[in-house]
């Protein structure tokens, strides 16, 4: 595992999303604004926030394919972690193409890692739960190509430096 | 959905649980509930409003004395609860739990969020005991693992509504468990 403040992940990309939602973990720090490449991961903070669960974002980076060299060419890093919980969650909003590449990736970091708790979070379970909150209208902008606010990526920047696939639009 | 829209009959396309098997569930819960408080204090604390069909039959399918308490709390998305950004009693006990045997009388466990924010806020009021009791419980939605003391029924992925269950504040005085059409929510909440 790989802690995300040494990886070099894209929490300075331009094209994330950022929101007023502070991770619950981290000390004191009113002006802390997350970066979320997604409006679901958004209103996903948003809601732990108000059940007080405890939350980091993207905080750790699971290495699950290396070349023969030895240098990790796949990796995978959870939307969230929920420490008091002990688990990861992975919001999947997209399109089923992405979707298949997420659960290969999952299936392949639990036979990794087969202690780590990871909850995927599907396009219906998002759903579900804006339905629960009585916000299902709100269903058509957060989740899907529309949530997403980012332009397409280069064609060279996939899975070598990110992990989940999301910031792949695929239209 | 306005209430010209809704039909109470005609929007549950299938009923899940019927009234004989959710009074047959309670009453074998009950017994459960009796046999294992026994003589023992137990109060019932019931989470409004969802709650209230299913703790106003279990509370006489007890043969124990128990007390009852109510509590509210606030749902993510609720107007009156936006611009604080947390969840909030509503509603606390009237009484001390303190030292007391509780048992949380849940109408369903989906997420958990709720449940186990409130397992964290009752437990700092240091009750004897704490367990939880649910009519319905629907794992696919899990994100926060609750245990559960006493279940009724495991239920599938499907939004249900009826027996204190509402969609939009409707369809809580059905007296069975359905689930709702698609087409009555697919226009939006």
């Amino acid at each position: 595992m790989i802690d995300s403040a040494a990886a070099p992940l894209d929490q300075d990309d331009p094209t994330t999303v950022t929101a007023d939602v502070e991770s619950t973990t981290r000390p004191a720090a009113p002006s802390t604004r997350t970066s979320f490449a997604h409006a679901s991961e958004a209103e996903m903070a948003r809601i732990l926030d108000f059940y007080q669960v405890r939350w980091e974002y993207e905080p750790h980076t699971f290495p699950i394919v290396w070349n023969l060299e030895g240098s990790v060419v796949e990796s995978f890093s959870p939307d969230f972690w929920l420490p008091d919980l002990d688990l990861y969650l992975e919001m999947t909003t997209l399109r089923q193409k992405l979707v298949r590449k997420k659960n290969r990736k999952l299936r392949r970091v639990l036979e990794l890692y087969p202690d780590l708790r990871v909850k995927l979070f599907y396009a219906r379970d998002f759903r579900a739960l804006m339905l629960k909150f009585g916000k299902l209208a709100l269903v058509d902008e957060l989740s899907g190509t529309p949530g997403q606010v980012v332009p397409v990526r280069p064609a060279a920047a996939n899975d070598d430096d990110e992990t989940d696939g999301e910031r792949e639009v695929d239209r | 959905m306005t209430l010209e829209t809704i039909d109470l009959a005609a929007d549950v396309g299938e009923v899940l649980l019927t009234e004989e098997a959710i009074q047959s569930k309670i009453a074998e819960l009950g017994a459960r509930i009796s046999a294992d408080y026994g003589d023992r204090r137990l109060t019932l604390v019931s989470v409004l409003k969802g709650s209230l069909p299913f703790m106003a039959d279990l509370m006489r399918a007890i043969s124990i004395p128990v007390r009852i308490d109510l509590m509210e709390v606030s749902s993510y998305g609720g107007t009156s609860t936006e611009s604080s950004g947390l969840v909030r009693i509503l509603k606390d006990l009237s009484a001390s739990i303190e030292g007391e045997e509780v048992l949380i009388v849940e109408d369903i466990i989906d997420t958990g969020l709720t449940l186990n924010y409130l397992l964290r806020y009752l437990r700092g009021k240091n009750p004897r005991s704490l367990r939880v009791c649910t009519l319905l419980d629907k794992p696919a939605r899990r994100l926060v693992d609750i245990p559960v003391d006493y279940l009724g029924f495991t239920i599938p992925d499907q939004f249900v509504v009826g027996y204190g269950l509402d969609y939009g504040e409707y369809y809580r005085n059905l007296r069975f468990v359905g689930v709702l059409r698609p087409e009555v929510y697919s226009g939006g909440a």
